[in-house]
């Protein structure tokens, strides 16, 4: 030991490159997910204030003319994260007897959309006493561009509620 | 990491701990997951899949691997195949960012595909940063004086410092 000269050897420039690129990429990981995160938090927050707010009376209204049944239905999309969002209703009908569009909103970061749609059975009594009255519907929800969700239900509810 | 002599009893530790580490985390919590799970939803199909072991053993052989072989160039690809692992299992878990599922009637469909890509970029760039982390080093070491290998005198029992006296 008297005589063992210990030897330290500086980090090399190229292993401090290496190191900051790590470090890039672990902040844009970082800010990537939070940001997101935040996003979602803060559009599922204010959508859910809103439809338990007091615009319920604009969500959803059916009118029956004859045997024809109109459903309108108005959301205000509030868009309080960071990123785009996109809202898209879209229905597949069985048969000829029910009739939607398919309807889309974008809604900037900070901004409000509207979305309108509105599904037509033309014979409600018909939808109503055949077994097969299932409106197979989707709700499209994305932050653009990194997160989608589809969520694929029963439209055949609101045609009931309101025509019922 | 390779500019430092790593003794063989600092291997075995590591490797131990290592395999301590990847086994509590990769076979003995994926499977009190499962216990957990069918304990609690009997009826549901709801299980720790088998692709959860089997990527695991191989994490746990490569690690261990590692963590014996740290410092040497056997190391490398090790670490690299432990971060490209990452990503295949990361891919692979996640269905390559599409997941969905059905229940009562209502089907959820969540894609995050360019999340994804984002969740797997450190483990990319863990897998290309160890062989150049390693040429880096070993061309410094062997360029010896011009990376400025500052050699520090070790003081001796007396205090003085080696060729003083």
């Amino acid at each position: 030991m008297d005589n063992f000269v210990q030897v330290k050897r500086k980090t090399p420039m190229g292993i401090w490159a290496l190191r900051g690129v790590t470090v890039a990429i672990a902040l844009v990981v970082l800010l990537v997910i939070g940001s997101v995160v935040y996003s979602a938090y803060e559009d599922y927050t204010a959508v859910k204030a809103e439809l338990a707010g007091g615009s319920q009376q604009a969500v959803g209204a059916a009118v029956l003319r004859g045997s024809t049944e109109t459903v309108s239905i108005n959301i205000t999309v509030p868009n309080r994260g960071l990123y785009p969002l996109n809202v898209t209703l879209a229905c597949d009908y069985p048969t000829t007897n029910v009739v939607c569009q398919r309807t889309s909103v974008n809604v900037a970061p900070g901004a409000e959309g509207v979305l309108r749609f509105r599904m037509t059975v033309f014979d409600l009594s018909q939808f109503e006493n055949s077994g097969d009255n299932v409106i197979n519907g989707t709700v499209a929800i994305s932050m653009t561009p990194f997160v989608g969700l589809t969520v694929g239900t029963d439209f055949g509810g609101f045609v009931k509620t309101g025509g019922g | 990491m390779y500019g430092k002599v790593v003794t063989t009893r600092k291997r075995i530790t590591s490797a131990i701990w290592a395999l301590v580490v990847n086994t509590i985390f990769w076979i003995v919590i994926p499977y009190y997951v499962g216990v957990f799970l069918t304990g609690r939803v009997p009826e549901s199909a709801l299980t720790v899949p088998t692709f959860v072991y089997e990527f695991g053993i191989l994490f746990i052989i490569l690690e261990v691997g590692a963590a014996f072989f740290q410092g040497k160039a056997v190391a490398v690809p090790m670490i690299s195949a432990v971060a490209l692992l990452t990503v295949v299992y990361i891919w692979y878990a996640t269905n390559g960012g599409v997941l969905g599922v059905e229940t009562s009637g209502i089907t959820l469909a969540l894609d995050f595909r360019l999340m994804l890509y984002v969740l797997v970029l450190p483990s990319i760039w863990a897998a290309i940063r160890a062989p150049l982390s390693y040429m880096v080093w070993r061309r410094a070491m062997k360029a010896g004086v011009s990376t400025a290998p500052a050699a520090s005198p070790v003081p001796q029992s007396d205090g003085s410092l080696p060729g003083q006296k």
